[in-house]
């Protein structure tokens, strides 16, 4: 680590050109995911199982914002600002999963956002820990402290859901959907995007690197939960539907978050009154 | 106080700094350890805490007294 650190670089400014753009991406990606993922965590703060899990859920929110406006922030040096990137973007223009399209109605379906898409971030955020890129590196330490309490509420739930057979298969029905949305969202294993960001030493892994780390956190959880012929059938390597993958957005599909959702997040409708 | 099937109490415990005494800060409702932990976490999160841990109070075994429950709040004492 000291001797990638002796020759990091201080600005997004002595990043090779192919490297500062496949960071830009990045981190925007992560800020509009974790933008996204913290309004769905804060839907439930009303309708948890429990008081303690809609603390949780609110907690959870609040984190996933904060991380959201460390990582917009970051994008400073990359010479945007981010207020636009906040308040001005359309649906189309963000880089957000397709998980989190819309609000998730079930505690299950809840769980996939939690335990497995969370769990992708916090992989592709890991990456750069141990970045050339030296201005990420103070962020990184308290988001990853932070998502270990995540982490482990989405495992601890799974836990509870799979101790009967009704929550043990809805917990299969959702988690089988979400597993190939969070696969691929670390890209191909092949797109220059990750390359030129393993080779310029920003990130420690890309494409199937990372896919490996998340299957490595997420199959024993799986295990726990008594959903081991899932976690079988994620360490063989499920088949990638890559047909409407967009290496842009790091999402399948057109569109985006519900624009109900994104009125929401950028305040909209209260935000209007205070504009010039 | 009316509970979720397969759920506990857990007490939580803190202290601030290394020197301090772990003292009694409260209670969560979990259905597990891995969630008590968590829950502790965020829910007793106004200082910054060096170590934090959590125990069922069924675990906690009285020494002078003979009637149960147990209790750590005196509030909550009939």
């Amino acid at each position: 680590m000291t001797p990638a650190r002796a020759t990091g670089y201080k600005s997004a400014d002595e990043l090779p050109a192919d490297a500062r753009e496949a960071l830009a991406a990045t981190l925007l990606s992560l800020a509009d995911n974790k933008r996204i993922l913290g309004m769905r965590y804060g839907e439930w703060i009303l309708g948890a199982p429990t008081l303690e899990a809609g603390i949780a859920c609110s907690a959870m929110a609040q984190d996933e914002w904060g991380h959201g406006r460390i990582l917009y922030a970051t994008l400073k040096d990359f010479g945007t600002d981010p207020g636009p990137l906040e308040h001005e973007r359309e649906s189309d223009a963000y880089l957000s999963s397709e998980l989190l399209d819309a609000p998730v109605e079930e505690w299950p379906e809840f769980l996939t956002l939690n335990l497995l898409f969370d769990a992708a971030l916090s992989v592709q955020v890991e990456a750069l820990t141990s970045s050339r890129y030296e201005p990420i590196l103070f962020k990184t330490r308290k988001l990853l402290e932070e998502e270990r309490f995540h982490f482990e509420h989405g495992r601890g739930w799974a836990m509870r859901l799979a101790e009967t057979a009704a929550g043990r298969n809805a917990l299969n029905t959702a988690f089988r959907k979400a597993l190939g949305p969070c696969l691929r969202w670390f890209g191909r294993d092949d797109a220059p995007f990750g390359r030129a960001l393993v080779e310029a030493g920003i990130a420690d892994g890309a494409g199937d690197a990372l896919r490996e780390r998340w299957v490595a956190r997420i199959a024993p959880v799986l295990r726990e939960a008594n959903l081991g012929v899932l976690g079988e059938e994620l360490e063989s390597g499920l088949e990638l539907d890559w047909s409407s993958w967009s290496a842009g957005r790091r999402r399948s599909g057109e569109g985006g978050p519900h624009p109900e959702t994104l009125a929401r997040i950028r305040g909209d409708r209260n935000r209007s009154m205070l504009m010039d | 106080m009316g509970h979720l099937s397969g759920e506990r109490l857990y007490e939580v415990f803190a202290r601030q700094k290394r020197e301090d005494r772990l003292e009694h800060i409260g209670t969560v409702s979990a259905p597990n350890a891995e969630l008590a932990r968590v829950y502790a976490w965020k829910t007793y999160d106004e200082a910054t805490w060096f170590e934090m841990v959590v125990a069922p109070r069924d675990a906690f075994r009285a020494v002078n007294r003979d009637e149960v429950p147990f209790t750590l709040h005196p509030a909550e004492a009939p």
